[in-house]
């Protein structure tokens, strides 16, 4: 038996890190935050991440989205509820223990000091801080990774928006933390700057390999770059899924309107005794596919959600028809802008169908990509 | 990872930052404070305190020395301050919208703030001499008679006065200056598009920006005038001008403490003194509202 | 009538500049001039010759060469004080938080409406049952800290960004390591101005030390220079150049930082 003692610790060994291997990086379990002047701003959140995945969290102004990113960084307090990091809480863990990298949104560069005196510091502070010499030379490293090796003796002050943002990355990463956390990093760039540096995070983040978590108001962002999108308002995930997902399967109507450019089109309708009734149309139920039904839908009010791309001109078996109030050209499409019922309503064709403002169009909608919103916002169809 | 009792939000170590601080100001602010309160109702010596009640109180509000010291004091607030902002208030005007090298002014006009109280008012006493001062020279050039400034008991106020303006004037220009600068020059650009000229510029724009600062600056010069002291040493050798003509009421509470050993007076005196000064802080801040609007 | 109004402004603004400048220049003049000359009716302006003597006897007549090692060393054990404490309590007052943060700015605002003669004498009175009169403790050890410093850094502070703070804690620095390597390159104007405009008032001071010292050995300048002008009687020359030697050094800072103590006094009047 006593002979056996080095397989029984590989074993060991093998088990614990098993143990480790299947479990998320990041649990949040019921998170809340109260502020001091009593507003809620999370209403108790429970999500996981996996390690290596790029993380958006997404919504508008005041969703709580920033709140969970600092709770998570550890630079505010949760009121209820518990953030682990590979099993163990961190709540009560300082900052600087718990192995994160922060990207601030105004990048909170240290003004008085260079490019590479920004890098290294992370280095060259604290209880694991090394001698000058090798933190210049991982700093450097890192910033060869970013491109930024040429503005090393530059000071923050001299930088473009998107020089500063590199240089705040690199020195997130220059410890070599196990997630990298980002606030807004691209809402104080241009638009053009923003397209460009948004594949670069994402390229940067997958070749180091590490967890990453980022916090926009931008869907488009989102959906380009994430791995996995968790979508908030009012300090309550609407949904927690992959970006495709959440454009094809909303669970809800604030998730259908959030995504998606043009705005998804809303119609408020009335279904009694197997049809749908609208003012300008009437759809029996039938046409809808049956399996994509979740609940049963009794007779009520409800609303009709079908995007821009689902409302399609027609030569027969027109819905409706309806005159054109303006038509938008954007390059490569056509939006037919018209109203139903005075509802403001948005479709898209491609550039090749010619439709003149004024014209009388006959048009129909692609059932089987409709959503059907009960009077709650959830989603049935 | 280590866990440790860590919340961003309740720091306990904060108060070791504040500490040394904290402990400075308790001892010398805020027990001060108290203390004084106490001693006030206390009779006796610094060694042999009693309780008194009131009786300091009725002691300092019936001698006839302690209004005479308040009434030189009232006196010396209500001239002083509002020439010296008057006065003051012309010169950064003109420093502001006439001269090009306002730095070089300001310079100029901030000498006395930084200097010793003391060492200009011994250089004043020597230009106030009666016979060999600068001053009645001066006057003696355009035909006026030579004035005893120093040695007259009728002149002893004039003299503090004049030498209280002088000594005010500094920090006042160089607030109202930084006031000025923080006009929006669009409202200036706007009105001298519609043809105003300098007078009517100051008086709708200029001016009413610089109620606030005004009023801080009203605030904070009539507290320091109530509390005069250090001019009327420099200016009287010690004494609080000859036989005692220029006393004032921190001359009164010092003499009290100090000279004759009766702190619980001292202090009733102070008291009274604050809240001589509160109220008029008062009622001057209520005045101002009412010229606000 | 626009140039009239000029004209009579830039002579009001010039003949009181020379009002507010001549004192100055008169007390360094007569401080070298003879007795005789300094009481001339009329008035010398200039002295025939300088007489540096004076200074000479100034020092042998009192101790000024203590006094002034005296103020010079209270002064920079003051200012060096004060800017540590203040440092450190603005530091806590604005980065962190804990509870009653509330209530200690309350009182720190509070305090700084009492004026500073209502407690003076009762600081004389625990400095004298302390045993301190006379020393250089009992000058130093009530300004060891500002109120009034410490609440005008927390306002500069507060016009930082916090975020510097948070971004330095994630980065593992300790709280010095932030104040020495963030937070105090980051301030320096506002510290330089507290600094100077500390030590011109530690220098200026007179009321606190005419209490505490009457020892000549731990008299300040201030204090030197009043005692010196009531023993010397009529030696004005001598005075003028006693006084000199007061308000020179004291000039001399201002007029290399003028820049940084005006800006400081003015960021400091707007906000009130």
């Amino acid at each position: 038996m006593l002979f056996l003692w080095p397989d029984m610790l590989a074993n060991w060994i093998g088990n614990e890190k098993k143990k480790t291997e299947g479990q998320f990086l990041i649990e949040v379990v019921g998170l809340k935050k109260v502020f001091d002047n009593k507003f809620e701003a999370l209403k108790a959140v429970d999500f996981t991440i996996e390690k290596g995945d790029l993380v958006c969290l997404l919504g508008p102004s005041g969703c709580g989205k920033s709140t969970i990113l600092n709770l998570i960084a550890g630079l505010l307090h949760p009121t209820g509820g518990d953030i682990r990091f590979n099993g163990s809480s961190v709540v009560k863990t300082e900052p600087k223990d718990r192995n994160i990298g922060f990207v601030f949104q105004n990048y909170a560069l240290y003004p008085h000091m260079t490019v590479l005196e920004n890098v290294m510091f992370p280095l060259t502070v604290g209880e694991k801080k090394i001698k000058k010499a090798e933190a210049k030379q991982i700093a450097e490293t890192y910033m060869r990774l970013t491109n930024i090796e040429e503005l090393s003796q530059k000071k923050p002050g001299t930088l473009s928006g998107g020089q500063q943002q590199r240089v705040a990355i690199t020195r997130a990463l220059v410890q070599n933390p196990e997630v990298l956390l980002l606030d807004e990093p691209l809402s104080n760039l241009d638009a053009r700057l923003r397209l460009k540096i948004r594949e670069e995070i994402r390229r940067l983040v997958k070749e180091v390999g590490i967890t990453t978590i980022f916090v926009t108001h931008d869907q488009e962002e989102a959906l380009s770059i994430s791995d996995k999108i968790i979508l908030m308002n009012e300090g309550v995930i609407q949904q927690n899924d992959d970006p495709q997902n959440l454009y094809l399967e909303p669970n809800n109507q604030f998730v259908a309107k959030f995504i998606g450019n043009p705005i998804i089109n809303m119609l408020p309708v009335t279904i009694k005794e197997g049809q749908m009734m609208h003012p300008v149309f009437t759809i029996p139920l039938a046409r809808f596919t049956d399996i994509r039904f979740k609940k049963p839908v009794p007779d009520g009010q409800y609303t009709l959600g079908i995007r821009p791309e689902n409302v399609l001109t027609t030569t027969q078996d027109a819905l409706f028809t309806t005159q054109i109030k303006s038509v938008e050209l954007i390059g490569r499409e056509r939006i037919l802008n018209f109203d139903l019922a005075d509802k403001h309503v948005k479709s898209i064709v491609t550039i090749e169908e010619i439709i003149e403002e004024g014209a009388e169009v006959a048009f129909d909608f692609q059932y089987k990509k409709a959503f059907i919103f009960d009077d709650k916002g959830e989603r049935v169809y | 990872m280590f866990k440790k009792n860590y919340n961003p939000e309740n720091q306990p170590k904060a108060w070791l930052f504040l500490l040394p601080s904290l402990v400075i100001i308790f001892l010398f602010s805020v027990y001060p404070l108290f203390r004084s309160l106490i001693m006030s109702f206390q009779k006796g010596t610094l060694i042999n305190q009693r309780y008194a009640g009131i009786e300091n109180y009725q002691k300092v509000l019936t001698d006839p020395v302690f209004f005479k010291a308040l009434r030189n004091t009232a006196l010396f607030a209500f001239t002083v301050v509002p020439i010296a902002l008057i006065l003051s208030l012309a010169i950064a005007w003109i420093i502001f919208e006439k001269v090009k090298h306002k730095s070089f002014f300001e310079t100029i006009f901030f000498m006395p703030y930084v200097t010793s109280t003391i060492a200009i008012g011994i250089v004043f006493r020597y230009f106030f001499n009666g016979s060999y001062g600068i001053i009645n020279y001066l006057l003696s050039l355009v035909g006026i008679a030579p004035v005893n400034w120093l040695d007259n008991v009728n002149m002893s106020m004039t003299t503090l006065i004049i030498f209280g303006v002088w000594t005010s004037l500094a920090f006042n220009i160089i607030i109202l200056l930084a006031g000025m600068r923080n006009i929006d020059q669009e409202h200036y650009k706007i009105a001298k598009m519609f043809g105003a000229n300098n007078w009517e510029i100051f008086r709708r724009i200029t001016f009413p920006q610089l109620i606030p600062t005004f009023a801080f600056l009203l605030t904070v010069n009539i507290i320091a005038a109530f509390k005069v002291y250090t001019q009327v040493y420099a200016l009287f050798g010690g004494q609080p001008g000859i036989a005692k003509s220029a006393t004032t009421a921190v001359y009164y509470i010092y003499d009290k403490f100090h000279i004759a050993g009766r702190p619980g007076i001292a202090m009733a005196a102070t008291v009274i003194l604050f809240v001589i000064i509160l109220l008029v802080t008062f009622v001057q801040n209520k005045i101002l509202k009412k010229v606000g609007e | 009538m626009k140039k009239i109004v000029t004209c009579l402004s830039l002579l009001f603004l010039g003949l009181l500049a020379i009002i507010t400048v001549f004192p100055f220049i008169y007390m360094i003049l007569a401080g070298l001039m003879t007795y005789s000359e300094a009481t001339s009716i009329p008035p010398t302006i200039i002295p025939a010759s300088f007489q540096w003597e004076n200074y000479a006897e100034v020092f042998t007549k009192a101790p000024f060469l203590r006094y002034f090692i005296n103020t010079v060393f209270v002064s920079a054990v003051t200012t060096i004080a004060t800017l540590i404490t203040a440092v450190l309590a603005a530091f806590a007052l604005t980065s962190l938080e804990f509870k009653h943060k509330g209530l200690v700015i309350a009182l720190m605002i509070s305090l700084l409406m009492v004026p500073y003669e209502s407690i003076i004498f009762t600081n004389y009175n625990t400095i004298a049952r302390m045993g301190l009169l006379n020393t250089y403790s009992a000058l130093i050890i009530p300004f060891l800290t500002s109120i009034f410093y410490i609440y005008y850094l927390n306002g500069y502070l507060k016009s930082i960004s916090n975020t510097f703070y948070k971004a330095a804690k994630i980065d593992g620095a300790s709280d010095l390591a932030y104040i020495r390597r963030i937070l105090i390159p980051m301030s320096k104007p506002a510290l330089v101005t507290v600094g100077i405009l500390t030590f011109i008032s530690s220098w200026n001071s007179f009321l606190w030390p005419l209490l505490v010292t009457n020892e000549k050995k731990y008299r300040l300048l201030n204090n030197g220079l009043a005692a010196f002008t009531t023993e010397s009687g009529s030696d004005v020359h001598l005075q003028m150049a006693a006084a000199t030697l007061t308000v020179i050094p004291i000039l001399i800072i201002y007029l290399i930082f003028r820049k940084e103590i005006i800006k400081g006094v003015a960021k400091d009047g707007i906000k009130g």
